[in-house]
């Protein structure tokens, strides 16, 4: 699939630049008292996993609350921070588990009204220029909210992060195996879902 | 119809083939599958910069509550079960007893532990006409002076409180100053010169 094959990863940049202080600093000075230096591990990654959240919940509204809830439980719980240095991969596991329980909760979709401004405004279901219409982006978009959150979330780290399946196991502990079964699995329903448009 | 996709347009879309791999017949699925992959967005999304506010605040009140209930008074509810407390009474009631009796018309010495480095003892001596009481010991350079034991009340018994190191020590009363006797309710040894020191071992 173009683009998909040597594409960026951000996840595996190691942070120790920006705000000077690496992440394992930041969080040994705040568990040492220091609660204002969080804001820079907020700063830091607060919009790096907002697209991943947002794939996985439908919209950024749900997306941003999902961000917010994980910020404060990785405070509440930087004491069992195992390995500092890896706080990003650390607060990954903790927005995971926030939007998995969401998604399972049946946390509410985004609403036509959501999809239509996320459309309009580019933030969300913004057209590629190989993109038809916005009638078949919010197609799309409402069949990705029919998957299973596993189903989801390994095709948003594919298809929207362009991770690699290696990359996706490192992050979510999973094998590549079972991450494949996953996404064909998903391609299938989507198929199905979208038969209207698979003209 | 099958909704299953061919398993060569799921390469496909893994990126692990190109459209030009697939044979002439799977060429439209795959351009259709690779159409609506293409609809989905990739660009960033951006939260409300308010996010970093807010969670901020909610850390900043957190750190607040975690060390404010050190400081603060707070209402403490005790719920005692009747039947719970019969055995509580009877230590409180021993200890009392411990601290409290009268003492014997004999001598003893009771410990009780004050810190892991040391112990304070109770002395006691019934000294029938005695005028003062006191001990000298290891623990005074032995001397007469410097440790009186008290009546307790107008009977005649003495008793003093010591605190005193951990480690065995050897003691002897001195009554009216002048009359040197060891404790009857502790063991003694010879002290080389034909009399006996008490021996507290702490």
């Amino acid at each position: 699939m173009p683009g998909s094959v040597g594409a960026p990863t951000i996840w595996a940049m190691k942070r120790s630049s920006g705000d000077g202080a690496s992440d394992a600093d930041v969080v040994q000075a705040v568990l040492a008292g220091d609660v204002e230096r969080y804001a820079v591990l907020v700063r830091r990654y607060r919009d790096r996993y907002a697209r991943y959240a947002a794939g996985l919940l439908g919209s950024i509204d749900a997306a941003e609350d999902a961000v917010q809830d994980a910020f404060i439980r990785a405070f509440d719980q930087l004491s069992q921070c195992r390995d500092p240095a890896n706080f990003a991969g650390w607060f990954f596991l903790i927005l995971r588990n926030r939007c998995f329980a969401e998604r399972r909760r049946g946390g509410r979709e985004a609403s036509e009204e959501e999809l239509k401004d996320a459309t309009a405004t580019g933030r969300w279901a913004r057209a590629e220029a190989a993109a038809e219409t916005d009638d078949l982006r919010r197609a799309v978009q409402r069949a990705l909210l029919e998957l299973t959150p596993e189903q989801r979330e390994v095709f948003v780290m594919k298809h929207v992060e362009e991770a690699s399946y290696e990359e996706i196991a490192r992050r979510t502990g999973a094998t590549v195996p079972s991450l494949k079964m996953r996404m064909h699995r998903a391609y299938d329903r989507l198929r199905g879902l979208l038969r209207e448009h698979w003209k | 119809m099958s909704h299953e996709l061919h398993p060569l347009v799921k390469l496909l879309l893994d990126g692990e083939l190109r459209l030009s791999d697939l044979p002439p017949e799977l060429k439209p699925e795959g351009e259709r599958a690779l159409r609506l992959l293409e609809s989905i967005d990739h660009a960033p999304v951006a939260l409300s910069p308010a996010l970093d506010q807010r969670v901020m605040m909610a850390v900043r009140a957190r750190a607040t509550s975690r060390w404010r209930w050190l400081v603060q008074p707070r209402e403490l509810r005790i719920h005692v079960r009747p039947w719970t407390l019969v055995p509580a009474l009877a230590a409180a009631a021993a200890l009392v007893f411990v601290v409290l009796r009268p003492a014997a018309p004999s001598t003893e010495s009771v410990a009780t532990v004050a810190a892991p480095e040391s112990v304070t003892v109770r002395l006691v001596l019934h000294a029938p006409g005695a005028e003062r009481v006191a001990v000298a010991g290891s623990f005074n350079q032995w001397n007469a002076a410097a440790t009186p034991l008290l009546r307790s009340g107008t009977t005649e018994v003495w008793t003093a409180t010591l605190t005193l190191p951990v480690g065995q020590h050897q003691y002897a009363f001195v009554v009216d100053g002048i009359r040197w006797m060891p404790d009857p309710s502790a063991p003694g040894v010879d002290d080389g010169f034909g009399r006996r020191n008490s021996v507290l071992a702490l």
